[in-house]
């Protein structure tokens, strides 16, 4: 009886965030969470896979290719699905969830970092690697001198975009159970079945969390920026 | 004693053969203008001497050292052989004080100090002191290339490669440039130059080679090459461009 009029009663937003307020931080904070170690460990994945995808070497460049192009290729959805369930089974293992949605995200992302590190390093004049070499550095260190800082420059934009998708792409991974804001948000509708003003709530709070990383971005990409070339 | 040796070097481009049958020997201390009309290879010939290009076959050798098959090596071979590109080519994110250094320091052949201490020096004979702190997009095309040669020096090379330095140049800052180069000519640098600077050729080299279509076409001290050619298409060259 009680039980039945406490539901019906609908409760305004602001009560609906107070009362649910440490689920939902809890929730947006594994979101976050799981956003930067995934982006930690993508990020190095896409570098090794982007300097591949540039090697002088074909078959260098084929690895690289051939993981870009299954990651790409293939849903986001579907490849959680796999390292969750598909390899564990295989292999007679159990995963924990959120560490499968970790190898996920890290290798999703990591195949578009790499192309992004590929297209960053491919829009430096080939004058600058000869600059460099035509001075005795090797490949690496003209890499890493000349070439990357410069590349990383240039891809600044879409290095923070990959970052924004990479946050949106973790609320897929609720379906595999890993409790971040989607998934805390469903909980809670479970119980309450407010989903019109919840859903508005979850949705405002990723909202706030890009727009932040978007002005952090923009704060960023101005810093680095440099006396521009004239030629 | 040659001090760059260049045997029956060949160099295609798929199926184009841009360099032919090119032999060469350059002296210590010797500047040489290389002159001919655009695509007859005098660029991919300069970029052979220090393997920005493969050979296809024949063998460059600088100092006694092979570049053509020197592998790994090159990189240490190359430290000996300063290029000055047509586009300067000039590292954007660092200083001008940070590009002439980035050499030096990177493969732990002078400290930091010892690298700034050179570098200044080097910018004062090019007459840029003052711009050391500054970014190469703030500067001319003819500081920028001064700078670039300034950088090429800081290796200490024995040999000097040009690369079309002033072609890229509003006509007013040619003559800063070349007058870097005529120093160091004067200071008994070893110098390949690829030029369409005649007046500089004829004032500086002490030989210039006529390059088309792959092959060296005629060669000589620039009185006479400029005064008295003697092949056909030497005369249509210069005939064009005096």
């Amino acid at each position: 009886m009680d039980n039945r009029s406490l539901r019906r009663k609908s409760l305004s937003i602001p009560e609906l965030i107070a009362q649910n307020w440490p689920r939902l931080l809890s929730g947006l904070g594994m979101t976050v969470e799981i956003t930067i170690i995934s982006l930690v460990f993508a990020a190095i994945i896409g570098l090794v896979f982007g300097l591949l995808s540039v090697a002088p070497q074909k078959a260098l460049r084929a690895i690289a290719l051939v993981y870009v192009d299954i990651v790409r290729g293939t849903p986001l959805l579907v490849q959680a699905f796999f390292i969750y369930f598909g390899i564990p089974m295989a292999l007679g293992i159990r995963l924990d969830q959120n560490l499968a949605g970790v190898i996920t995200l890290s290798l999703n992302a990591g195949a578009y970092l790499a192309e992004i590190f590929r297209g960053g390093i491919e829009s430096i004049n080939s004058g600058q690697m000869e600059a460099a070499r035509s001075l005795g550095l090797t490949y690496g260190l003209s890499m890493r001198k000349v070439i990357l800082p410069q590349a990383i420059r240039t891809m600044t934009p879409a290095l923070i975009n990959q970052c924004i998708i990479t946050l949106k792409d973790t609320s897929l991974l609720s379906v595999i159970g890993v409790v971040e804001l989607t998934q805390t948000g469903k909980l809670i509708i479970a119980n309450n079945y407010e989903s019109f003003k919840m859903w508005l709530i979850v949705g405002v709070m990723y909202f706030i969390v890009i727009m932040i990383l978007s002005k952090i971005s923009k704060q960023i990409e101005r810093k680095m920026s440099y006396g521009k070339n004239k030629n | 004693m040659g001090k760059i040796k260049i045997k029956n070097l060949k160099k295609t481009f798929g199926e184009l053969e841009v360099l032919k049958d090119i032999n060469l020997e350059i002296k210590e201390k010797e500047v040489v203008c290389i002159i001919g009309p655009s695509g007859s290879g005098k660029s991919t010939l300069l970029r052979c001497i220090n393997a920005l290009e493969e050979a296809t076959s024949g063998t460059v050798e600088v100092d006694g050292n092979d570049i053509t098959g020197a592998h790994e090596k090159i990189n240490l071979f190359r430290q000996n052989i300063g290029m000055v590109f047509q586009q300067f080519n000039l590292f954007p994110h660092m200083t001008v004080l940070d590009n002439i250094c980035l050499a030096p320091t990177a493969l732990k052949i002078k400290s930091k100090d010892e690298a700034n201490a050179i570098a200044m020096g080097l910018l004062k004979r090019v007459g840029l002191q003052e711009k050391a702190e500054v970014y190469p997009g703030q500067l001319s095309g003819g500081q920028q290339q001064r700078v670039a040669i300034a950088r090429a020096l800081a290796m200490n090379p024995d040999v000097m490669l040009f690369d079309e330095p002033t072609s890229a140049l509003d006509p007013e800052m040619v003559g800063e440039v070349l007058n870097v180069m005529k120093q160091l000519a004067n200071e008994g640098m070893t110098m390949v130059v690829v030029t369409h600077e005649m007046g500089f050729a004829r004032e500086v080299a002490d030989r210039v080679i006529f390059i088309d279509e792959g092959y060296i076409v005629e060669q000589g001290p620039p009185q006479e090459i400029f005064a008295n050619p003697q092949n056909q298409r030497t005369i249509n060259f210069l005939n064009m461009v005096l």
